[in-house]
């Protein structure tokens, strides 16, 4: 395990503080936010990017009491968001937000929705979405910056 | 989409309601083929990136304390989404088409409707190694060969042959910049999942 004051020196740059490269997720914080787990030790499988995520009445309440990513990510998850969209809009690693969303999970702060493996040979879901692609039309309307 | 957007708006918090079923597609191709247009152009978010991985020797590993030496890749992965009802969404994950990319698209892959590979004729080779994946991996994909400008370089039967592509995989033109191509474009692809369920 990585102790803080090792991280600066990971990029080659001992001694200097690791600069945040601008747009793009850091790549040594990652293991120090997780303490060094990898995502899907937990249960063998790493959660499915388009995971849904939701934080919990509990969570929300404890909003004050949690630390940095954790609590950025329940205040995110004020609405369902899948766990790649919260590496994106948060600047994580995919791989942290898995790690941190079983934690948050684990505390009761947010709830965790596994899609279920079948769904891809899922002839009624498969028809639901061909049906909801044939409606969009060929022109769109402004993009909208978040759901 | 407008009243579905309201609904959802005035959805409570908290974690009341329950989430939509999140479905996702993959859309691949090499670099500069038009999958951030393409994922742009039918998302109905403007599309985000997310780092998709930490190192490329790391993944399953759990000793992640940094040695020296170890390569991080970062790799840049396009995010969009539609709602096709309240109760159901639909993900697009666009991803770069290098073959040592494959242990991310495992990854993305696992659990996909299926697949669009995006093509620039004038580089066709770009695009091996993603349909390679999706031809072993048997998930339902189609060719689509990018339109710049409105020109595709070669006839459809030339690129099918330079791909050495099966019979049943559709190679189609589309523009990525179009909102109507694209979804028609994914339309394909899924009517070929549809087809393969039924079975
Ligand atoms: N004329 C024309 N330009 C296009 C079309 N599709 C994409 N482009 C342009 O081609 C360039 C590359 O498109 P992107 O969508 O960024 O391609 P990409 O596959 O995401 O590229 P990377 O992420 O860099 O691998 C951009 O400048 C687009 O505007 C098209 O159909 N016609
Ligand atoms: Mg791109």
């Amino acid at each position: 395990m990585m102790a803080g004051g090792n991280a600066a020196g990971a990029d080659g740059n001992p001694g200097q503080p690791a600069a945040e490269p601008v747009g793009r997720a850091p790549a040594v914080r990652p293991f120090l936010v997780t303490a060094g787990r990898v995502a899907g030790t937990s249960t063998g499988v790493p959660l499915p990017v388009e995971t849904q995520v939701v934080s919990t009445t509990a969570g929300l309440a404890a909003l004050d009491r949690l630390s940095f990513e954790h609590r950025d990510i329940v205040a995110a998850c004020r609405r369902p968001q899948s766990v790649a969209e919260i590496a994106a809009r948060l600047r994580l690693h995919l791989n942290v937000v898995r790690v941190l969303a079983e934690d948050l999970q684990a505390g009761g702060h947010l709830s965790v929705y596994v899609p279920s493996a079948g769904t891809a040979r899922d002839v009624s879901v498969l028809r639901r979405v061909i049906d909801g692609l044939r409606t969009i039309p060929d022109s769109r309307g402004a993009l909208r910056d978040s759901d | 989409m407008t009243a579905t957007e309201g609904a959802r708006g005035r959805a409570p918090a908290a974690g009341r309601g329950a989430p939509p079923l999140p479905v996702k597609m993959v859309v691949a191709g090499g670099f500069g083929v038009g999958k951030t247009t393409a994922v742009g152009a039918i998302s109905e978010i403007r599309p985000l990136t997310t780092e998709a991985a930490i190192t490329e020797v790391a993944a399953g590993v759990d000793d992640l304390s940094h040695t020296p030496g170890k390569t991080t890749t970062t790799v840049a992965m396009d995010f969009g989404c539609i709602t096709i009802d309240p109760s159901l969404k639909l993900y697009l994950f666009g991803t770069p088409g290098q073959e040592r990319f494959g242990f991310m698209w495992d990854d993305l892959v696992q659990g996909a409707l299926g697949g669009l590979v995006i093509v620039d004729t004038r580089r066709l080779d770009d695009c091996y190694a993603a349909v390679d994946y999706f031809e072993h991996r048997q998930i339902p994909f189609a060719v689509a060969v990018n339109a710049f400008d409105g020109r595709v370089e070669h006839e459809l039967d030339d690129v099918r042959w330079a791909l050495d592509v099966a019979e049943h995989v559709p190679v189609i033109t589309f523009d990525a910049r179009e909102r109507g191509s694209v979804r028609d474009a994914l339309l394909v692809v899924l009517e070929l999942a549809l087809a393969r369920a039924e079975n």
